[in-house]
């Protein structure tokens, strides 16, 4: 007898998995279908098949012109979120020092901090500095609210790595920075990929804080919540939404099979 | 007495200037901190107490902190966004526990396949899953226009009150926030050893009985820590609330927002919802802190 589940409450959890899991896709599968349907307007009956909508959206320079200032944005506060969170993880990891709680607890605190607060934070200090809100103001944002992430991802891996690999190094006359460049980067970097991956796709997807610091050039979040509120061209942004969803769920799924094969390694190294 | 003849150092390698020592490694990640996270917060602080940072002949003051505990007004807002987020945090536990409790404990080979299955809709784009409710729910949106088209309702009578609405608010929360509570949960059952419950079984206690004397208590951890990462971020939503709620669904966060974007911003007021909403979530982060340990999340 299994002692966790009867067979008839196994059923019924994977009935309720399944169900759940119908509700969750639901309502990208519906953005999928309307997407290619001919019609101006989202709703039943169905009115015949189209591709205009992707077509529209590629030509729409706003729209593009958007996702490629996220892009910029996502990539340069990701890497400078990723640097800073290399150098935090080193420090929580591998060394020891006071007020250790306290600074692992401010590196984290980012994590809870409601969006709303810390949007309107940062719009009364570039009011009160002086600094006119553009997309470098998006970026400094980010990277804050990334910085947690990346800590949280390469601090486990760092664990994993033997020290005793980091001493031999430093013991043959390798200088910290060689330790580091040629013996814990390599090892790390699988843990430093994923980590840009969450600093990226976080940035990339950012709406709240980018809405109070964003300049004149918007994001594609912001070009997107305009769009979704006063939907003037909504099969438009839902085919761009499908496409958006799609390529984020392979970067998923991409990503964990990476993390799946990386790790398989590192075990078969050991 | 002669002092101790110094002992030489020994003879060091000259070693590079460029020396990966603790401050050095913690020095830029907490100046990034410090000047766009901690001095920022300082300044709406300073703005809550202190209209108008520019020098006037205003001293510190307590007036609109007064006036925000008193006027009642913003408090019964913050308590109908509170029992909001609190309804919604409660709901999605309850739903994803059985979920996680199946992936865990079920003995199923594909279990990290299922996680992901599940997971994977919480790392596609926040705005787009808005989007999408937003032309399920509508009057004459995808719902409403499946029920004309086969005859269930008639197009005379839809059914309103799905968009624009507080319930609309909470549906949409609730489906967003869904697959990330499974998370915490899964991990401590996943790390529950199935050897108790097989001593408890052993003893003669029926799968029940186990489930509520055993698994239950020791997956409360997970459990707590689900209900916080959800319950803390939605408190001050203020997004899905502004492109799905309509009035019924406004909440603080919206305030907030109002208060430093309408045609008459009123920013000491706004600085003083915002420290009251930051005060809220510092006091809850502390009090719960046993139970947000990043390691809980980190494992995934």
């Amino acid at each position: 007898m299994d002692v966790a589940l009867s067979r008839t409450g196994a059923w019924v959890l994977r009935a309720l998995f399944a169900l759940v899991v119908v509700f969750l896709y639901a309502p990208i599968v519906i953005l999928l279908v309307f997407s290619f349907n001919n019609s101006s307007v989202p709703a039943f009956p169905l009115s015949g098949f189209t591709l205009q909508w992707y077509r529209e959206f590629l030509g729409n320079t706003d729209l593009r012109g958007a996702l490629e200032t996220s892009a910029i944005v996502a990539a340069l506060s990701s890497a400078a979120a990723v640097v800073l969170g290399i150098l935090a993880a080193i420090a929580l990891v591998r060394r020891e020092f006071k007020a250790k709680g306290p600074v692992s607890a401010l590196l984290l605190s980012p994590l809870v901090i409601p969006y709303v607060v810390f949007g309107i934070s940062l719009l009364l200090l570039f009011h009160t500095v002086g600094i006119p809100r553009s997309i470098l103001t998006v970026v400094i944002g980010h990277v804050v609210i990334s910085l947690p992430y990346t800590i949280l991802v390469l601090m486990p891996r760092l664990q994993q790595i033997d020290v005793s690999l980091e001493e031999a190094a430093y013991d043959l006359g390798a200088s910290r920075f060689r330790t580091f460049r040629s013996v814990t980067f390599p090892l790390l970097l699988p843990a430093v990929v994923s980590a840009y991956l969450i600093a990226f796709t976080t940035s990339f997807d950012e709406y709240a804080v980018a809405s109070f610091v964003v300049g004149s050039r918007v994001t594609f979040p912001i070009y997107l919540y305009s769009a979704v509120r006063f939907p003037y061209n909504l099969p438009q942004v839902i085919a761009v939404a499908v496409v958006v969803i799609t390529v984020s769920l392979l970067v998923v799924v991409g990503a964990e099979i990476g993390r799946r094969i990386a790790e398989r390694r590192l075990q078969s190294e050991d | 007495m002669d002092p101790p003849a110094e002992v030489p150092p020994p003879s060091h390698r000259r070693r590079p200037r460029l020396d990966l020592a603790t401050p050095s490694l913690l020095g830029l990640p907490l100046v990034w901190l410090g000047a766009f996270f901690l001095v920022p917060i300082a300044i709406v602080t300073a703005y809550s107490f202190a209209p108008a940072l520019a020098p006037s002949p205003h001293p510190l003051t307590l007036q609109t902190w007064h006036d925000f505990l008193h006027s009642g007004v913003y408090l019964r807002l913050f308590w109908k966004s509170a029992q909001m987020s609190l309804t919604v945090s409660a709901i999605i536990v309850v739903l994803a526990y059985p979920l996680a409790y199946y992936l865990a404990l079920s003995g199923t080979k594909r279990k990290y396949v299922l996680l992901l299955l599940l997971i994977a809709p919480f790392l596609t784009s926040y705005l787009l899953r808005v989007l999408a409710w937003k032309v399920i729910l509508g009057n004459n949106g995808v719902l409403n226009s499946f029920l004309f088209w086969s005859g269930l309702r008639s197009p005379d009578n839809p059914i309103s009150q799905l968009l624009y609405s507080r319930f609309a608010v909470m549906l949409v929360l609730g489906y967003i926030w869904l697959p990330f509570v499974a998370l915490p949960i899964f991990v401590s059952l996943e790390s529950l050893d199935r050897r108790l419950l097989e001593a408890a079984t052993d003893l003669g206690a029926s799968r029940l009985q186990a489930f509520r004397r055993v698994t239950l208590p020791l997956s409360l951890p997970g459990v707590m820590a689900a209900f916080l990462f959800v319950f803390i971020p939605t408190l001050g939503e203020f997004v899905t609330p502004s492109l799905v709620g309509g009035a019924s669904g406004y909440m603080y966060g919206n305030q907030i927002v109002d208060l430093f974007e309408t045609g008459f911003p009123d920013w000491e007021t706004g600085s003083v919802l915002a420290i009251f909403l930051l005060a809220v979530v510092a006091v809850l982060t502390v009090v719960f802190s046993r139970f947000l340990q990043p390691r809980q999340v980190a494992q995934d």
